[in-house]
């Protein structure tokens, strides 16, 4: 079953994203956020799911965050559907750009804006929050979508 | 009409059973010829209406409003594989006729609703998209395989509310009672069935089940037993199959003080079957909607409405 997370633990997670997205934690408040695995996931709260038997037990919630290689990365699908609250890193990109980000993996990027700091960053194409690049030194932008929309993306800009 | 050979298949010789029930039955059969139309539900959840149209057009899909206003009729896409406005979770492929069980049921932000058969979630993502993503939704299925797709439906869909639990739905051990059930029940799929006007092949036949309107009576009966008193059931098949729809409602009302409740849908449908061969059903079961492809343009289905007496109200 998953863990619900503590307030101190909460705070701390929505520490980072404020600082390093400028998401307000006010946001959050209506949601609960329970650990499974190396995850950590958003549920509307209400106070039935842990009643629920262990046993038929799958998931609950939006997958939100998770540990990779001891540094918060927040899921494709969190970026996309909580994207809009962010207020910095967060890089706005041209069709065509993001296009050739998904075909090569990756790109250099000519200028940055001011609010983007090396790490990871939440890309977004017109008013779409697609997802998230890992930004590194050099203006090098890695591409960290899914494999599947990776492609849907290049073949809507071909070439 | 000129009926092909391919109509003596086993599987649509059993359709002819329905011969004298269901209107310009012929019209049915050609029907079974044409190529299902695509649907997509916008979800709202992640974007707004007008903005999804915008972004499919700039994928170069063309399409037509529904009565819906968030469900779109496709008319023309080039893609083989899903669009970008389908990894974004702007849209869920979904049948016109497959919302119709979500909206018979209402289902309002707040509540708490289970549906107990919920895989790949076509039904339960929308059911967590009118709720506004607020309440509680229980996305349930009894077959690992197909938790999978739900749980990577609901994920792209970008909700917040709903737990997913995997358990045989007549067996669930609930530690709660619900504001609304769908029982959106395995079945023949009837509804779906389509002919290849080349090979004349039958497609979406579903084999291999035995026994399901036993299933379905027990499904229906654990369904209303987790209701709140008050509460709303909904019980859906895409199958015409009497057996499989009035039949398990039938057996509901006579067990428990369940009362079926008129459907306000829509889209065309003609009213449940009260009488077949030599069986009588209650009269309620007239309130009941039976949805047939040639009439809507959409898969087959079936729709019972059932309330639980008492007089706790939903949440609503
Ligand atoms: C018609 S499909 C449901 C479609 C789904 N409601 C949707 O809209 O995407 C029926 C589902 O019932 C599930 N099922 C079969 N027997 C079951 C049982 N005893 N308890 C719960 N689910 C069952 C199947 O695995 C299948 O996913």
């Amino acid at each position: 079953m998953p863990r619900l997370l503590k307030t101190e633990q909460r705070h701390l997670l929505l520490e980072f994203f404020h600082e390093r997205f400028g998401m307000d934690q006010g946001h959050f408040d209506p949601f609960d956020i329970f650990a499974f695995s190396r995850q950590a996931f958003l549920f509307r709260r209400q106070d039935k799911a842990l009643d629920w038997p262990a046993s038929s037990f799958v998931r609950c919630g939006l997958p939100f965050v998770r540990n990779v290689a001891g540094y918060l990365k927040p899921t494709t699908v969190f970026v996309q559907r909580f994207g809009n609250l962010a207020t910095k890193n967060v890089l706005d990109m041209e069709m065509e750009q993001v296009g050739q980000l998904c075909s090569n993996g990756e790109i250099i990027l000519s200028a940055l804006p001011a609010s983007l700091d090396t790490g990871y960053v939440i890309i977004k194409m017109q008013q779409h929050y697609l997802g998230i690049g890992l930004l590194l030194e050099g203006n090098r932008l890695l591409c960290r979508f899914p494999k599947a929309m990776r492609e849907a993306i290049s073949r809507l800009t071909p070439g | 009409m000129n009926l092909s050979p391919q109509t003596k298949h086993p599987f649509i010789t059993k359709l002819y059973e329905y011969q004298e029930l269901i209107p310009d039955f012929e019209g049915l059969i050609d029907h079974l010829y044409r190529p299902m139309p695509v649907y997509f539900r916008i979800n709202t959840i992640k974007t707004g209406v007008d903005e999804a149209k915008n972004f499919l057009r700039q994928e170069g899909v063309e399409f037509q409003d529904t009565i819906i206003p968030e469900l779109i009729k496709v008319v023309h896409h080039n893609h083989k594989r899903p669009l970008l406005s389908y990894h974004l979770g702007y849209i869920y492929p979904q049948a016109l006729s497959s919302c119709m069980p979500v909206l018979a049921l209402d289902p309002r932000p707040g509540e708490m609703v289970l549906d107990m058969c919920a895989a790949p979630g076509g039904k339960a993502t929308y059911i967590a998209q009118r709720m506004e993503d607020t309440g509680f939704v229980v996305a349930n299925d009894r077959k690992r395989g197909r938790i999978t797709s739900l749980l990577a439906n609901v994920k792209r869909l970008g909700i917040t509310n709903t737990l997913v639990t995997q358990a045989r739905g007549e067996h669930l051990d609930l530690p709660y009672k619900f504001d609304k059930v769908l029982v959106d029940a395995p079945c023949s799929g009837q509804g779906k069935y389509r002919i290849d006007p080349v090979s004349g092949t039958l497609k979406h036949v579903v084999k291999g089940k035995t026994d399901l309107s036993a299933i379905q009576k027990a499904l229906i009966k654990r369904a209303f037993d987790t209701l709140k008193p008050g509460g709303i059931l909904v019980y859906s098949t895409c199958t015409l199959s009497v057996e499989e729809n009035e039949e398990v409602v039938d057996f509901l009302l006579n067990r428990r003080r369940a009362k079926l409740l008129a459907l306000e849908l829509p889209i065309d449908f003609s009213p449940g079957i009260t009488q077949f061969k030599g069986k009588k059903y209650n009269e309620q079961l007239e309130l009941t909607g039976r949805f047939y492809p040639h009439r809507i343009d959409s898969v087959g289905f079936f729709v019972a409405k059932i309330a639980k007496d008492g007089t706790e109200a939903p949440a609503s």
